[in-house]
């Protein structure tokens, strides 16, 4: 999806080396997809079309 | 010199997928000089990777030393990897990094991510395309995953 577009940023995060960034963002299950700083979460794998579900409803969220 | 951490085996393996590999790419390696315990395991293994290939690119930098060009991609931890296009002496940033060593699992997805960046083709759907093309604010995807 970054790739796709200037607006998008992916970062892959080893969960153990960054252990308060992963607290932070409650990860309790790998993968797991944080958007935004936690606007919006994919628990699990993250399919094409629920991750852009997830997405579009975070931004909602942050519109609302 | 160090003892590799990819076998003929793997080297073997690898060339076939990047058989697949199209324009040149340029991964920027951003490493720390203290608290950094993965720090050389994934230079050396992005130094490894990249050698396979004369498409693949590599830089070596130091969050610290170079907080600029870090600043630049965005790259706010160590050992931090960034995948990005380049044309001639240009890099194509596409804001994809990894942010620690990726190994196991994740060593599959660093070699994919390198052949999609090379090819320039994210693999995603027409509608997800288009979509991402109405995007009015930036998105941040963080993808945790664990070394197994």
């Amino acid at each position: 999806m970054a790739m796709e577009s200037p607006l998008v940023e992916a970062e892959m995060v080893e969960a153990m080396e960054f252990p308060e960034l992963s607290n932070r963002h409650q990860v309790s299950g790998v993968p797991q997809t944080t958007i935004n700083d936690g606007a919006g979460t994919v628990v699990g794998a993250a399919p094409e079309g629920q991750l852009l579900a997830e997405i579009v409803r975070a931004l909602e969220a942050v519109k609302a | 010199m160090a003892e590799k951490l990819l076998n003929d085996q793997v080297v073997g393996q690898i060339q076939d997928v990047f058989a697949n590999l199209k324009e040149p790419v340029q991964v920027l390696f951003f490493g720390q000089e203290k608290n950094c315990p993965y720090c050389e395991d994934t230079r050396q293994l992005v130094e490894e990777v990249t050698e396979i290939s004369d498409k693949l690119h590599l830089t070596v930098y130091d969050i610290d030393r170079d907080s600029e060009i870090a600043e630049r991609y965005h790259v706010d931890k160590a050992p931090g990897i960034v995948l990005a296009g380049r044309d001639g002496d240009q890099v194509l940033d596409y804001g994809i990094r990894y942010a620690g060593i990726p190994s196991g699992h994740e060593f599959g997805s660093l070699i994919h991510d390198l052949v999609n960046v090379s090819r320039r083709d994210s693999g995603l759907s027409e509608e997800t395309r288009q979509f991402l093309k109405t995007l009015e604010k930036p998105v941040l995807l963080q993808v945790f995953v664990t070394p197994t």
